[in-house]
């Protein structure tokens, strides 16, 4: 089993690898969106999925940091990687200042607010604020991404660009998911007073995943303003940010695997479908309908955290086996190992 | 077994003899959804019908013309996408497209993918002031319709005037150039200059604060829907100003949504309508126009891409090759006055077209444009 | 001052429009605490179906202007009445005991669904209402020139919303709507119908939606098919503005928003306006989370 999955974990990296040879520019193009769907709709998936957060705002994020880029670009001439820091750290500190006051709102106030955050920004920037972001226009990137002098700008380039950072987003993010902090998110998720009386402090980490979240979205609107070169209002979008969440939704929010699927399909299929383009939309409605009636958890939904209490236990041999007859009876008369599984699924 | 084989050589051969006997792909880069969906349903139309007239009279230095449609969606992310996708079609020349911000985000993949571009409808002045070899336009600039605005407010003795626009590439740009045109000038004041948000429906609120500023014209420098919705609330709030409209004002639709007795009197600066075009070239053109599709062009930007199309195809013709250098400098150097369906096309060393084209319309209260 | 009062009426005639759609909103989130993101498509629907009977049926030739007004108002508001309920039962009702994310998802669907079948219907250029109907002249009150068609518009609304006022507070129906809002359990228990009184509900806020759409028609005239998207949403913060589940405060959540919107394009700048809605929105939210009307409630565990 595990030889197995090792085989098949290489097996599809070897497919990844040599892809875009095969597919040709136009689909290796098509590929670089679906990654970056895909790297976005995991940062999403952090705020939304794992913090469960109605958050429907998350191209404004992506928007500063694009924006970020671009006017570093193209009035200072700084070389678009070195870009990316800032345009992360930026995003972050735009989503701490935007979060901070509505922090505290539930649910679909929350989810209004969000998209109210999405369409300032989007109006600030086409009305062209101390005449930096261009209007309407958007800016117009020249110079490609260079790293140690070799230059990106064809899809093949991206793509081993993005596949890069899918990569290191999702092992990130695995361990993340499994970390102190990620289960802290689960517990908010489930039951935030609980959390809040077991000594969660939620708005901090609320707070927390809007940034980290926002951080990761700005980074890659790096690579997105690299990528589309004219960085433009029109591509951060209410609907387009619409598209994230329903890519989240869909996928099953706080799966990882989930919002690969979910990315594959959002980005995916409606390409597939071209020849049916006025009717694309209409059916990707329908099918927004119909898996939330028949698949209301995602396609593929978290797997339940589960903990193996007797190996747990197998650390303390003195103390505790001995007062321990079976498995489980087991927790009963221990001390709660960590008090923030309980409430995690 | 035999059979399973030879077919297989079969399918692999056909390709490689049609590709032998290759048609020449030239690609359209159209509005066919979004706001200017009519605008792209004629450019599409136009470049269509001149490529079967080409193709039945046996097309150019023997081969055939392939149009390959894109649709940009009259906005910027699609055309992108668009571009990419023309760029990997191995297209050797793109004609389009209408917005100027549309196809601003295009102009860099096609420059880099060495792919002759001729725009159709785009004005912006910028576009041809970044030094792209690649890139013709058989459109005028907005440079010269901010002449052609000034002049013309001049010449009405306008003195308080008005200048809206809507955010968007084209008319922010429009309206500097009429801004500036009018300062240097110095014999007009300039009471309000503002933007509205179009795509919206009322419009009174900033009619209202326009009508505090007291302006003897409004010059409107966005599309024409939004034009006509102004026109028609102006109406109703009884104010009784002239209006003056850019180039992207003239659509045949501004009737249609405005209604011909509120928008009688509306002028607008525009290069000719089809109608209005007086070579033999020109008339056959419309004549075969109508006989195909039972109308006439709406606008002359469609007709634009006509040009587009026939520079394109010149091009080919007379270097024998599709190779986007060669195509280019004979566009630059050596087409002269070369005879397109809106007059005589030649470029300069920006690509952009010279001569001038800009006209004074009136729409009478029949609805029609009127040349003045 | 006087250019102040016109703005004023500017602003009214826009928030009369935003007060019809709220009460949608208001509604449904009141019973099912659901936002009803499809609920600016159907309001469109209303919009086209008023234009399409105008035309086909030629309402507007065969009986006397102010009757065909009236039969096409009844029918549009019927057709849509009935597109809200098929909504219901097809995209909520099974949902109903789901997480309440996969609702606002199911809604959103719904929403692209509804928007691109119009447009596939309709096409997606503007469409006009034909112009007989309208009355184009403005009458001169207190010093102000008020459009007549703007008189008439804010007088059909204002009716319409008293009407529902009326009759959610004097009826049993009405009444069985608020009971269902404040407590679907304890209502069940006093022997109402929730399915049916959600199912009324579905009915009512859609055919509101639908008169708003017709009275934008015949007022603007030219309609086009994503308009929903952005009516919806300010119709949206309307509702939050006024108290969300409040009927008198979606009104008022309205026309607030539709003057404070023509305040700040004529005082701030009218390329702003809807920066300005989501600021109030969130402003509103931030000092009283409930809104204008809204009664601030314990949070249930």
């Amino acid at each position: 089993m595990k030889i197995a999955s090792k085989l098949q974990l290489a097996g599809a990296g070897v497919i990844l690898l040599v892809l875009p040879h095969v597919a040709g520019p136009y689909w290796t193009n098509l590929l670089n969106d679906m990654g970056l769907y895909t790297i976005l709709g995991l940062s999403l998936n952090l705020i939304l999925g794992q913090a469960g957060l109605f958050h429907m705002g998350h191209t404004a994020f992506y928007a500063v940091g694009a924006y970020t880029t671009a006017i570093l670009a193209t009035k200072f001439d700084v070389p678009i990687l070195w870009t990316m820091p800032l345009s992360g750290l930026l995003a972050g500190l735009f989503a701490l200042l935007a979060a901070r006051p509505v922090i505290h709102l539930r649910g679909d106030y929350l989810l209004v607010v969000t998209i109210g955050i999405v369409e300032i920004v989007r109006i600030t920037l086409v009305n062209n604020v101390f005449g930096l972001t261009g209007g309407s226009n958007g800016l117009l990137i020249v110079n490609p991404i260079s790293i140690f002098g070799f230059e990106i700008f064809r899809p093949i380039h991206f793509y081993y660009l993005i596949l890069a950072l899918a990569v290191i987003t999702i092992i990130l993010f695995y361990l993340l998911h499994n970390s102190r902090f990620g289960r802290a998110l689960n517990y908010i998720k489930h039951d935030e007073l609980a959390a809040e009386s077991s000594g969660i402090n939620t708005t901090h980490y609320k707070l927390s995943v809007f940034a980290l979240g926002a951080v990761w979205a700005g980074m890659l609107g790096t690579i997105f303003a690299a990528k589309i070169e004219t960085v433009s209002p029109q591509s951060f979008s209410y609907s387009e940010s619409v598209l994230l969440f329903a890519i989240v939704i869909l996928g099953g929010p706080g799966s990882i695997p989930g919002v690969l699927l979910g990315a594959f399909l959002i980005t995916g299929l409606p390409e597939l479908f071209r020849e049916l383009q006025s009717f694309r939309l209409l059916l990707f409605g329908a099918a927004m309908v119909a898996m939330m009636i028949f698949r209301p958890q995602g396609l593929i939904p978290p797997r339940r955290r589960v903990y193996d209490v007797q190996k747990y236990l197998a650390r303390f041999p003195c103390a505790i086996s001995s007062r321990v007859p079976n498995s489980g009876a087991g927790t009963a008369g221990t001390p709660a190992p960590n008090p923030s599984t309980a409430g995690a699924e | 077994m035999k059979k399973i084989v030879a077919l297989c050589v079969a399918l692999l051969i056909l390709p490689a003899l049609s590709a032998f006997a290759a048609n020449i792909k030239i690609g359209l880069m159209a509005p066919l959804t979004g706001s200017y969906a009519s605008e792209g349903a004629d450019m599409r139309r136009v470049v269509e019908l001149l490529a079967e007239e080409l193709n039945n009279k046996g097309g150019v230095n023997g081969s055939k013309i392939e149009i390959i449609v894109q649709d940009d969606g009259s906005d910027v992310k699609t055309a992108a996408s668009a571009a990419q996708r023309l760029a990997t079609s191995e297209v050797c020349a793109v004609i389009g497209t209408y917005g100027s911000a549309v196809t601003e985000s295009a102009q860099n993949i096609y420059n880099r993918n060495k792919i002759l571009h001729v725009a159709t409808g785009s004005t912006s002045v910028r576009l041809s002031e970044k030094g792209f070899p690649y890139f013709f336009r058989t459109c005028p600039r907005d440079d010269e319709q901010g002449l052609v605005a000034t002049s013309t407010l001049h010449k009405f003795g306008y003195k308080n005037i008005a200048i809206l626009h809507d955010n968007t590439a084209y008319a922010v740009g429009l309206a500097e150039e009429i801004k500036a045109g009018l300062e240097k000038a110095g014999t007009a004041k300039i009471v309000a200059y503002d933007a509205l948000q179009p795509n919206e429906r009322d419009y009174s609120a900033i009619l209202t604060r326009l009508r505090g500023a007291a302006p003897d014209v409004i010059f409107f420098t966005g599309y024409y829907p939004e034009a006509a919705m102004l026109l028609r609330q102006m109406r109703e709030i009884g104010w009784k100003i002239p209006m003056y409209g850019g180039d992207a004002t003239n659509n045949s639709d501004l009737i249609k949504i405005g209604g011909a007795s509120v928008v009688a009197g509306f002028r607008l600066i525009s290069p000719p309508m089809p109608g209005d075009l007086n070579s033999k070239a020109a008339a056959d053109f419309i004549l075969a126009y109508t006989n195909k599709y039972r109308a006439v062009p709406s606008s002359i930007w469609s007709v634009l891409a006509g040009d587009a199309f026939k520079v394109i195809v010149e091009a080919i013709g007379k270097t024998g090759s599709t190779d986007a250098d060669k195509m280019a400098d004979y566009l630059h150097t050596k087409l002269n006055n070369f005879e397109g369906l809106t007059g005589a096309i030649s470029f300069d060393a920006k690509g952009d077209r010279v001569g001038d084209l800009y006209r004074l319309y009136e729409v009478n209260s029949r609805g029609e444009f009127v040349l003045q | 001052m006087i250019e102040f009062f016109q703005q004023f009426t500017n602003g009214l005639a826009v928030g009369g429009i935003y007060a019809l759609i709220a009460l949608g909103y208001t509604m449904v989130y009141g019973v099912l605490k659901l936002i009803n993101f499809a609920h600016g498509d159907l309001f469109t629907f209303g919009s086209y179906l008023g234009m399409t009977f105008l035309i086909s049926f030629a309402l507007s030739g065969a009986l006397p202007p102010v009757l065909a007004v009236v039969i096409m108002f009844l029918m549009v508001m019927g057709c849509v009445a009935l597109s809200g309920y098929l909504l219901e039962k097809a995209a909520y009702l099974p949902l109903r005991h789901t997480p309440r994310l996969t609702a606002v998802v199911s809604a959103l669907g719904a929403s692209i669904f509804l928007q691109n079948a119009i447009m596939l219907f309709y096409g997606p250029n503007y469409e006009v209402y034909p112009d007989s109907l309208r009355i184009s002249s403005s009458v001169n009150l207190l010093g102000l020139d008020v459009p007549v068609m703007r008189i008439i518009m804010l007088s059909i609304s204002i009716l319409l919303m008293l009407a529902l006022y009326f009759f959610t507070q004097k009826t049993k129906l009405g009444t069985a709507i608020r009971a269902v809002a404040t407590d679907q359990a304890a209502a069940r228990l006093m022997g109402i119908d929730v399915n049916r009184i959600i199912s009324l509900v579905f009915m009512i806020g859609p055919a509101l939606g639908g008169a708003a759409g017709v009275l934008l028609g015949l007022y603007y005239g030219q309609i086009r098919y994503d308009m929903g998207t952005m009516y919806g949403l300010k119709a949206f913060i309307a509702a939050i503005i006024g108290g969300i589940g409040n009927i008198p405060g979606a009104m008022l959540g309205g026309m607030l928003l539709g003057v404070l919107e023509a305040m700040g394009a004529a005082y701030i700048s009218p390329a702003w306006k809807d920066a300005l809605a989501f600021l109030i929105l969130i402003i509103i939210l931030i000092f009283r989370p409930t809104g204008i009307l809204g009664e601030r409630t314990a949070e249930k565990i």
